[in-house]
């Protein structure tokens, strides 16, 4: 049921919301401010997330960039994109095997609900 | 530069003018003087005659003198063929300077005429373009000075037309651009707000009341400011023509049973009884369900907000020709006529006296109509002050497998 999760967003205001409700859930929480901070996550030595959470709007290497890098590298850990603009919801995957958008407000009980979806043993997503 | 019509038409005018009045003086004239010579010559031969009868009634040489006589009278006679000869010739002159000068200035109109045809044919085509939306149209400026000033001043128009519109889309443009920007900036603040007043209320045991109430307080505006948020970038999507709809053929009672859902525990707080009749039989509609639910929430939603506590609301589904229309029915206070006309503009509310206590954002109406015309419907408001508010709409029947020749109908109806 707990799962680490990786958290990314340029607002650290955002970032202490999304750690202290994850941690409030359970789950374990790394976080980075923007999409090197994640790269450097996982090409690092340390435990490996099992679900990113990415805001799509980052300075320098934006959410869905580092994605896009990610995947390139073979890395196939789950993606959820936040994102404020609803523009962006069921913008082209590209092949990023993208599991699902949030829409700004955070809808937190739909989220832990896909969060345990998507880290369940058994079937992946 | 070109010769100006005017010009042209004094011109010609004035050539055809001096022309047949020469012709007509030349023509008297000639006329006039042989008609003389002719009475000349009759005179004096009349004067041969009588003093030669004279002579004879004299006894002088008369042999001689009848012969002058005789040949006085076929000289007359001469004479006469003569002259006849010559008012023809000269009548036939003047008729054939007539024509001919009349001949030249049909010429002369018919060019003009021609040479005004082409340019204003291609006004009046272009004008037909332009006026179509197609601003990017010209026409090639030449031909008489008053077809080219014409052209020119219909190319300078169109010109215009198109700078004009070319920066009321970009004013629009930047308009989307804003919208879309104030509401990414504003999300991501309001994101924090509410999510640390809900992180609050979890806290709910160690608050005081006070405090809950504070916090709820809190929770309740941003959940607004969501709303408003969502309304404004809808509008501003519909604005820009980007407000897109999936279209289903969906069952009429699921998209009554969806509002429900979404309006139960809303309703319930105030007391108010919903209820819902559905025809059976209704054909299935042509209907996004997320945005369909989300018209019939905002039509909820006004009915919740503006009934007193304890209110009937009813949602009915009818069949109407080939339409379905829903509407919901309260009955609360009701809107004055004045009101009602200007209600699915946006920002306008029924009593400016609640707004102070009603949470809307005043774009629901406005969004409801956006959406189901969109859907190639209409939206509908009655009410009486006093006796309660009906708001309907109606959707088009989906056209069902084999029921093409309806399709064009729903086709129409957009």
């Amino acid at each position: 049921m707990m799962a680490r999760v990786l958290v990314a967003d340029d607002s650290e205001t955002i970032l202490l919301l999304l750690r202290t409700r994850l941690e409030m859930a359970g789950h374990e929480v790394q976080t980075a401010t923007d999409g090197q901070g994640v790269l450097d996550a996982l090409k690092g030595a340390g435990p490996k997330p099992d679900l990113l959470l990415l805001d799509a709007m980052m300075p320098r290497i934006s959410g869905i960039d580092a994605l896009r890098e990610l995947r390139a590298a073979g890395v196939d850990v789950p993606a959820l994109i936040v994102s404020a603009h609803e523009e962006a919801n069921g913008a082209s995957d590209e092949g990023l095997a993208i599991s699902g958008y949030v829409s700004k407000p955070i809808d937190f009980e739909a989220l832990f609900d896909r969060i345990a979806e998507l880290t369940a043993p058994g079937p992946a997503a | 530069m070109s010769q100006s019509l005017a010009n042209r038409l004094t011109i010609g005018f004035t050539i055809a003018f001096a022309v047949l009045t020469a012709l007509a003086v030349i023509g008297v004239a000639r006329f006039i003087q042989q008609r003389q010579d002719f009475e000349d010559a009759i005179a004096r031969s009349y004067q041969r005659e009588i003093q030669a009868r004279t002579r004879i009634s004299q006894g002088r040489h008369p042999a001689a003198a009848r012969a002058t006589v005789l040949a006085q009278q076929r000289q007359r006679r001469a004479l006469r063929d003569d002259i006849s000869n010559q008012t023809r010739d000269t009548a036939l002159l003047v008729g054939a300077g007539l024509i001919a000068a009349l001949t030249g200035a049909a010429l002369l109109f018919s060019g003009l005429i021609s040479s005004m045809r082409r340019p204003l044919e291609n006004l009046v085509e272009a004008s037909e373009r332009l006026a179509a939306g197609d601003l990017e149209t010209r026409v090639e400026v030449g031909g008489l000075s008053e077809t080219a000033s014409l052209g020119r001043a219909f190319n300078e128009m169109a010109g215009e037309l198109q700078r004009r519109a070319g920066e009321r889309d970009q004013l629009d443009r930047m308009k989307d651009e804003f919208v879309l920007t104030a509401s990414h900036e504003l999300r991501s603040p309001l994101t924090s707000v509410q999510g640390f007043a809900e992180l609050l209320i979890m806290e709910r045991d160690r608050l005081s009341p006070e405090q809950v109430e504070t916090v709820e307080v809190i929770l309740d505006n941003s959940r607004h400011l969501v709303r408003l948020l969502n309304d404004l970038l809808d509008l501003a999507r519909s604005d820009a023509g980007r407000l897109e709809i999936a279209p289903q053929p969906t069952e009429v009672e699921t998209l009554v049973e969806d509002a429900e859902r979404a309006m139960r525990g809303q309703l319930e707080g105030r007391g108010q009884a919903l209820s819902t009749a559905v025809d059976p039989d209704l054909p299935r509609v042509s209907a996004d369900r997320d945005r369909v639910r989300q018209v019939m929430v905002n039509l909820l939603t006004n009915a919740n907000e503006y009934c007193p506590d304890g209110a009937a609301i009813e949602v009915k589904a009818t069949r109407i020709d080939a339409d379905v229309e829903i509407a919901v029915t309260d009955n609360g206070p009701g809107i004055p006529q004045d009101q009602l006309e200007h209600i699915f503009e946006r920002f306008t509310r029924g009593d400016a006296g609640l707004t102070q206590r009603v949470g809307g954002t005043g774009l629901g109406l406005a969004i409801a109509k956006s959406l189901v015309e969109l859907h190639g419907g209409t939206v509908a408001a009655e009410s009486t002050p006093g006796g309660g508010s009906t708001f309907s709409f109606r959707l088009p029947a989906a056209a069902a497998p084999g029921d093409a020749p309806h399709a064009p109908l729903e086709a129409e109806a957009r």
